[in-house]
């Protein structure tokens, strides 16, 4: 009984749920407020992502006469945050207790990260919208275009981890993280750079932000499969999205970079580099530069991510 | 209701901005789209947002003198707005029909057919008066929330 309290407290609190969510909603504020500083602007308060949130549980969730289900419709954006609240419980954490290896390995976590895109599909599509459908079929290609990468990148980091430990391949996490910290970073491993290159792209697909925000381009398809959602149900994608860039950065961090310091100097050290790369590989980025086509952004996935991703598992496997 | 009050004042930090351009020549709508989202002006950081979909908005800002060819239109999508919700109304055109006052296409004054809360005088009006317009429209949503 005990365990099971404990893990849901690691799903709902740490180092899922509450943290995970007061985490990806400052990133969020950081970003919007980064961003209006590039253009030259003042920018909103750090904390307006809260209050976005607090405003749209004052208003009404509609349901579109057109959707094809009520209850799919309504339930979707809660499938999608559940799914990510368990991926945030899945990433270890420096300076809070290590995942509960009950709760899954980094196989799992991939299959979580797919499902807020398929959450999305379902949704653009049940709305019964045209917009919704369009953002449909944008999601479904931009999604077959990125799975292939991440679970090649997933793979060659197991794979290489496997080969020094003596194993076939090293799905849990937590090991990954110990291998790193004995044996220094994959960042610095050259067989990994490939993968790595696949997984800086996978993180602004993954994520939905320029220049892959193709699915819920707001100017082209008013915001794609969220067009029909409002009030409280719009506000559970909002907090979907924010867990998910906590659940990519952490996934990221742990498979190249989980070098940090013991005990609660980690814990801040870690939350800087989320910051920091927030700030940096996505704010930056998404000021300069505008959006791909689809058949673009399927075709540079298909070209570079996927190929510099088999190179990796190559070589990895060749070594 | 303490607590309440609290969370409203939060909420009302929040309005998201939606145009509807009932037949304006444009001249408005660039107003709106760019002048007042640059960095002089900057509606962000009254923590608007355009946002793209009708579902999404808070404040309804209308320019044009509403054409009747796009009149069933724009009520539908107005319609589509949740509630609580305020109304712009930008430009002359939509209080008289401004240039286009006596021409048999235009349905104006719009306020027949929407209830509009803030009016927004001016051809094209001047940025500083769209945000004024906008900060009017916040008090007036803060209160109905
Ligand atoms: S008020 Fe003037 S600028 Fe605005 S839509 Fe009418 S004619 Fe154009």
């Amino acid at each position: 009984m005990s365990t099971q309290a404990a893990l849901l407290v690691s799903v709902l609190a740490f180092p899922g749920g509450l943290f995970a969510l007061a985490l990806g909603l400052a990133l969020k504020g950081a970003d919007r407020r980064f961003a209006a500083r590039l253009q030259g602007r003042v920018g909103p308060p750090l904390l307006q992502p809260i209050y976005d949130l607090v405003k749209l549980g004052f208003k009404r969730t509609m349901v579109p006469l057109t959707a094809t289900s009520q209850l799919v419709f309504l339930v979707t954006p809660l499938v999608a945050l559940v799914s990510m609240l368990y991926a945030a419980a899945l990433i270890p954490v420096p300076g809070l207790p290590a995942p509960s290896p009950q709760l899954g390995n980094v196989l799992v976590l991939v299959y979580l990260l797919a499902i807020p895109g398929v959450a999305l599909m379902v949704a653009g599509s049940v709305s019964g919208s045209t917009y919704g459908a369009i953002g449909f079929s944008r999601e479904m290609a931009l999604m077959l275009a990125y799975e292939g990468p991440i679970v090649l990148v997933v793979a060659a980091v197991a794979l290489r981890t496997g080969a020094a430990e003596g194993q076939f391949a090293v799905l849990s996490l937590t090991e990954i993280v110990r291998h790193q910290q004995v044996h220094g970073a994959n960042l610095f491993d050259p067989v990994l750079w490939p993968a790595l290159i696949a997984f800086v792209f996978f993180y602004p697909a993954n994520l939905g932000i320029v220049p892959f925000d193709i699915p819920e381009a707001e100017t082209e398809v008013l915001e794609g499969p969220l067009v029909e959602y409002s009030g409280p149900a719009l506000g559970l994608f909002k907090l979907m999205s924010a867990v998910k860039s906590v659940v990519v950065l952490g996934l990221g961090l742990t498979l190249f970079f989980p070098l940090v310091p013991e005990g609660p100097l980690g814990l801040v050290v870690w939350l800087l580099e989320d910051f920091v790369l927030m700030l940096i590989g996505v704010t930056a980025v998404r000021v300069g530069i505008g959006r791909m086509r689809i058949d673009q952004a399927v075709a540079f996935f298909l070209k570079w991510p996927l190929v510099a991703a088999i190179a990796s598992l190559a070589v990895v496997v060749v070594v | 209701m303490n607590i309440l009050t609290k969370f409203k004042d939060v909420a009302a930090r929040s309005p998201w901005l939606y145009r509807i351009n009932a037949g304006s020549c444009n001249g408005c709508d660039v107003e709106l789209a760019t002048t007042a989202l640059i960095p002089r002006w900057d509606v962000e950081r009254l923590g608007c947002q355009y946002c793209g979909s009708p579902r999404h908005a808070d404040i309804v800002l209308i320019t044009g003198p509403l054409t009747r060819h796009v009149r069933d239109a724009a009520l539908r999508l107005f319609e589509e707005i949740p509630d609580p919700k305020v109304t712009v109304a930008v430009g002359v055109c939509p209080i008289s029909g401004g240039i286009f006052r006596e021409s048999y296409a235009t349905c104006a004054p719009i306020d027949q057919w929407f209830p509009v809360d803030v009016n927004v005088p001016g051809c094209p009006p001047r940025p500083q008066a769209i945000l004024d317009g906008v900060a009017k429209a916040i008090a007036i949503w803060r209160a109905r929330l």
